[in-house]
């Protein structure tokens, strides 16, 4: 038989299951559709930190690794955000730091995985937050341009973010983007923490 | 080779029909309404409210003056071809319109905004801009020179943002340069140019119809079209030799665009030179900031080594060439009809 403390980590699990109303930080900036979904994915921490990780991460591992992450992950968030936009399926709210502490912890350790299973992470990224944007994007009035704004957004960054990790990795500099890695996971097991107080 | 051009037509045609699906775009589609609240005697204004009117529909915004304020005047309506022009004296009370409200019911529905100018009997000015996401004014004190230089300068960045046409002509033109100086003497060209025509206009030297303009501004994206293609292939023209040349050309037509922007909102005279000066900024802000981040994905990909296909490195240029077209025929189409 458990114990209260042996089930501690299923409560706090299944709290974090719990489906909230999801937060959205929705910009209007008076640009239109397009550019709303692009301020909402520069002004939401737990959109843009996990992409850029991801770039980082994919960067990391080389070109091959970059350039198919720059393309699954923005397909894979069009997709989801279509689908999140039209069914309206919020998450909870503590699981949209998860990602943070994911990838956070994947650039800090500097894990090799093949190629495969770098695109499945940025499939698996792209479906989780572009399903809560899609969300998000109808409860603005943005709808389907919105998403199509982040997606956009979310592939410069990626690009932008690979191609400097790419560029810039040899000796301490390779230590520095671990180190933002490490910090990266430190803000997502803090926030993930703080959601589930 | 064959299939190559096949599924380039095919894309081509694909655009085409999705084009189909868009609605009228161009670059002015966006003007703002305006207000103007003039103080003739203590706590009286005369009101000049102006709506665009685009293919005859009025844009949907109402303007609420505050409960107290009563007319003094009933509103005059002059139909213009742009725009409706509504003047009426109103009486706002000794305290003046100072800390009141005055709403634009509709706004909120739109993507443009509304430019307030409120000049007052002590002859002190503001001007404001109000936004969909906020829609209405608080009337304040005056906030002077640096507050008209914000409204104007956002104006110039959400002029260029939102005029896709314009920034389709410039990536059409970064598409044909090949080295980093061709690329600053055309985009100094184009700059250059549009600052010229931008400023003639506004100041009242020269206009041109926005109907022909807008035809020609949409025949210049079409020019780009085959000139890219002609330069991914590796061959020569005039326009790959020299495109500042075009970029100049093309440019002085282009600010005649960006001029439209500006005098459509009617300001007076005085107040010109620094909200062109402002809004002049603001279009270079955008439009070098749209340059920047198109030469850094450029630069990405490159350090990425990603491979395009040829109908997909193709793409930009069938893109431009065929909004280019579908702009040119839509607003051919709209001038002929007098829309």
């Amino acid at each position: 038989m458990r114990t209260p403390l042996e089930n501690r980590p299923l409560i706090a699990l299944s709290l974090a299951g719990l489906p909230s109303q999801a937060r959205a930080h929705l910009v209007e900036t008076g640009l239109g559709p397009v550019y709303d979904g692009i301020a909402h994915f520069a002004m939401t921490p737990e959109d843009l930190i996990p992409v850029f990780a991801l770039a980082v991460f994919a960067g990391l591992r080389g070109r091959d690794h970059a350039r198919r992450v720059i393309f699954m992950l923005p397909l894979a968030w069009l997709l989801a955000g279509l689908l999140g936009a039209a069914a309206r399926i919020s998450q909870p709210e503590s699981l949209s730091w998860v990602p943070l502490l994911v990838l956070g912890g994947l650039v800090a350790a500097d894990v090799r995985l093949p190629a495969a299973a770098t695109t499945a992470i940025a499939a698996a990224v792209g479906l989780f937050l572009g399903l809560a944007n899609g969300d998000a994007m109808a409860q603005a009035g943005s709808g389907v341009r919105g998403v199509v704004g982040i997606v956009g957004a979310v592939f410069v960054v990626t690009i932008l973010g690979a191609a400097c990790t790419v560029a810039w990795q040899s000796g301490w500099l390779r230590i520095a983007w671990r180190v933002a890695g490490s910090w990266i996971a430190a803000v997502g097991l803090l926030l993930l923490g703080w959601s589930l107080r | 080779m064959i299939g190559v051009r096949r599924i380039a037509r095919t894309v081509a045609a694909a655009l085409l029909v999705l084009l189909g699906g868009l609605p009228a775009a161009r670059a002015h589609e966006t003007r703002p309404a305006y207000l103007e609240l003039k103080e003739t005697a203590s706590g009286r204004f005369s009101v000049i409210w102006r709506t665009p009117v685009l293919a005859g529909m009025r844009l949907p915004v109402a303007l609420k003056l505050p409960d107290g304020v009563r007319n003094v005047e009933e509103p005059r309506v002059q139909e213009l071809p742009d725009s409706l022009l509504e003047r009426r004296s109103v009486d706002a009370g000794p305290a003046g319109l100072a800390g009141q409200r005055i709403e634009f019911p509709g706004l909120q529905l739109t993507i443009t905004d509304v430019l307030v100018r409120i000049e007052r009997l002590d002859g002190t000015r503001s001007t404001e801009l109000v936004r969909p996401s906020r829609p209405f004014l608080e009337v304040v004190a005056p906030r002077g020179t640096l507050a008209t230089i914000n409204v104007f300068l956002a104006q110039g960045i959400e002029h260029i943002l939102l005029g896709v046409d314009h920034l389709l002509f410039v990536l059409g033109l970064l598409a044909i340069v090949r080295t980093p100086w061709m690329l600053v003497k055309t985009i100094t060209a184009f700059t250059v140019a549009h600052s010229i025509t931008l400023a003639i206009a506004t100041l009242g030297y020269a206009s041109v119809p926005a109907p022909p303009l807008n035809v020609a501004i949409a025949l210049s994206i079409l020019f780009l079209g085959p000139e890219i293609v002609r330069a991914w292939r590796g061959e020569t023209s005039f326009t790959i030799r020299h495109p500042w040349v075009v970029a100049f050309a093309f440019g002085l037509l282009h600010g005649f665009g960006f001029a439209s922007g500006l005098a459509a909102l009617g300001l007076p005279q005085n107040e010109i030179p620094l909200a062109l000066l402002a809004f002049n900024v603001g279009v270079e802000v955008g439009q070098l900031a749209f340059v920047a981040l198109i030469l850094l994905l450029v630069r990405a990909l490159k350090v990425l080594q990603v491979h395009w296909p040829r109908p997909v490195a193709l793409l930009p240029a069938y893109a431009v060439g065929s909004l280019g077209a579908f702009w040119t025929i839509q607003r051919l189409v709209l001038m002929v009809e007098g829309g």
